[in-house]
């Protein structure tokens, strides 16, 4: 018996997730996927590692099953990443436990738990009540990671995939650019016609010494910039001190990745979209017809 | 050959969310839709209907009450889920089911998939909803059915008896295959969902549908999650609209104010 799993692919995940328990007993990690050679980093914070060469989702459910089925943890715990949610909501479904998504905070009390986390796409906060044993998925950089040295040992773990065949990896491309730590952010939408036209915001970002993010769309669907420029609740969450809004809608699904921002500018040509209420500046205007005004103010400020 | 069963939620609208005066989540006030992502999974339907040559049976729960103030707004999602390409709806609907939980929901499901749909040979679900953004009922029901699964396609093509998926992971794809039947989540990238015409409004209102109540989809699991409160974020943002004769008044003024905030 231990009182918590934690599963994850990453160190980072792992000290947040150890965090995020840290007021239960006995923590074991099964640690998997691409990064799982960092499993001895994963042990000296003093946890007993189980490591999952693999990163199938089947194979990561049969592993997370056969530890859950062994070990009998009161909680298992790690990001919402897509594999966690693929593997762990099969678990759920196997043996019926509560799972709590995007948790943003977390007690363990002695009979239940409470949990926070977004809902109506993140419009609200919901405060929920499971027993245990249940799985909380938590939201990345809000348990505040630990730092300790301890020696556990790695344990390799080896499991069937399942009858779903994995054919291929293919890479995506990535800016490789940390966005998160981005302190000014150009966040580019659909008000842009095509992909050339993303040229005027690379341009405002660079006056600013920012960096260029995205809706949705822009990103995953239209593959105009790179995928880690995707920004909101399925993308990456940023807290720049300035947002620059231009040509995006406002969706509540895309806000939530920048509700953390100091100040937020929206610059959209109708001047009903919903993100005028959920920023602080705004400017009604076609971007094609502003943007480069403001560049050229920018620009003269700079040259004095 | 067979049938394909998609699962629609008619979930709460996050672009009508309501408060009550003391700011907790005014739930019985916003009203329900068809949500987003079950709009690509209805239209991923009707593109992979023609290969397997059955059916699209549409598959809806009722996670939100008062019962009697969602009827409308039920029979609105239906009417849309049936306009979008379905060929017939289930509908469960029972105050003993409310509100919602994941466990009950999928159990749920399944139990009406095994009973209604015992032929299908695909269940396509959305990656996550809009009012929970959960993303577990499709793992939940595989699991459940005990079918393979695959979670977050953005593409999906059907040859014979085998599904072959691009999986979407944060940083990279994984082309999968699965033989069917087997449950797919799909992503909002897999297609663009084309608004119902006149003509198929119209005809929705043909299709069969049939209304379930729990009895019907035994047996039902204990409740496991409790509400504590849901409080709306309040986001209090300046809202100042610059304003000005010219794009360069506005452009100066613009800078002037973040000057001002510090943050240029
Ligand atoms: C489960 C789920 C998860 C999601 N996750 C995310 C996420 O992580 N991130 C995300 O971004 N979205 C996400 N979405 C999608 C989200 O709901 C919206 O569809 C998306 O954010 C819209 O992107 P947009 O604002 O670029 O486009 P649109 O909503 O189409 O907005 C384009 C805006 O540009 C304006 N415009 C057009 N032309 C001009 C012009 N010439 N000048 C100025 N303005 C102009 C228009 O007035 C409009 O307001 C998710 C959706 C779901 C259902």
């Amino acid at each position: 018996m231990v009182d918590a799993l934690i599963v994850a692919s990453g160190v980072q995940e792992v000290k947040e997730s150890l965090s995020a328990v840290s007021s239960l007993g006995d923590v074991e990690v099964l640690f998997y996927g691409k990064d799982s050679d960092k499993a001895d980093e994963v042990a000296k914070l003093g946890v007993k590692v189980y490591v999952l060469k693999s990163q199938h989702p089947g194979a990561l459910f049969n592993a997370v099953k056969k530890l859950y089925d062994e070990k009998q943890p009161k909680v298992i715990v790690g990001y919402g990443t897509k594999n966690n949610r693929d593997a762990l909501s099969r678990l759920a479904g196997t043996y019926d436990l509560p799972m709590a998504t995007d948790v943003i905070g977390v007690e363990f009390k002695d009979d239940h738990i409470i949990y926070k986390r977004g809902f109506l796409s993140e419009r609200a906060i919901a405060t929920e009540k499971i027993p245990y044993p249940a799985i909380i998925l938590i939201n990345a950089k809000v348990f505040e990671p630990v730092q300790r040295e301890g020696s556990g040992n790695t344990e390799e773990i080896s499991v069937e995939e399942d009858s779903v065949k994995l054919l291929e990896i293919k890479p995506k491309q990535l800016s490789g650019i940390n966005l998160e730590d981005a302190e000014i952010i150009v966040g580019v939408g659909r008000g842009f016609k095509k992909k050339e036209d993303l040229e005027l915001a690379f341009k405002l970002a660079e006056l600013l010494g920012g960096q260029v993010g995205a809706s949705r769309p822009i990103a995953a669907d239209y593959k105009w910039l790179p995928e880690d420029a995707w920004i909101g609740i399925s993308g990456k969450r940023v807290a720049p001190k300035l947002y620059i809004a231009v040509g995006i809608s406002g969706a509540p699904q895309h806000m939530a990745g920048v509700n953390n921002s100091k100040i937020i500018v929206a610059i959209n040509k109708d001047k009903s979209a919903p993100i005028f209420k959920l920023a602080d500046y705004g400017v009604v205007a076609d971007l094609y017809q502003f943007l480069p005004v403001l560049i050229k103010k920018l620009e003269e400020k700079k040259g004095k | 050959m067979g049938d394909i069963v998609v699962l629609v939620k008619p979930s709460l609208n996050p672009d009508m969310t309501r408060s009550k005066p003391d700011g907790t989540v005014d739930l019985d006030a916003i009203p329900l839709k068809l949500d987003d992502i079950d709009a690509n999974a209805l239209e991923a339907a009707k593109e992979l209907k023609n290969t397997l040559g059955g059916k699209i049976i549409a598959l809806l729960l009722l996670p939100w009450g008062p019962i009697q103030k969602r009827t409308r707004e039920l029979k609105m999602v239906t009417q849309e889920a049936l306009a979008r390409g379905a060929d017939e709806a289930y509908i469960v609907s029972d105050e003993k089911l409310l509100p919602g939980d994941p466990i009950i929901t999928a159990t749920v499901l399944s139990n009406a998939i095994k009973k209604y749909a015992p032929s299908a040979s695909l269940v396509l679900v959305a990656e996550a909803s809009i009012d929970q953004t959960t993303g577990q009922i499709a793992g939940r029901v595989a699991a459940k059915l005990g079918l393979p699964f695959i979670s977050y396609a953005r593409k999906i093509t059907i040859d014979g008896n085998k599904i072959v998926a691009e999986r979407d992971v944060e940083d990279h794809i994984e082309v999968m295959e699965a033989s069917l039947p087997a449950v797919v989540s799909v992503t909002q990238e897999i297609n663009e969902p084309r608004p119902p015409t006149l003509l198929q409004i119209r005809r929705a209102g043909k299709k069969p549908q049939k209304t379930l109540s729990a009895a019907d989809v035994e047996p039902i699991p204990e409740r496991k999650k409790e509400p504590v409160e849901y409080k709306i974020l309040t986001v209090s943002r300046k809202q100042v609209i610059i304003e000005g004769d010219t794009l360069e008044e506005i452009a100066e003024k613009l800078i002037e104010a973040l000057e001002k905030e510090g943050v240029l």
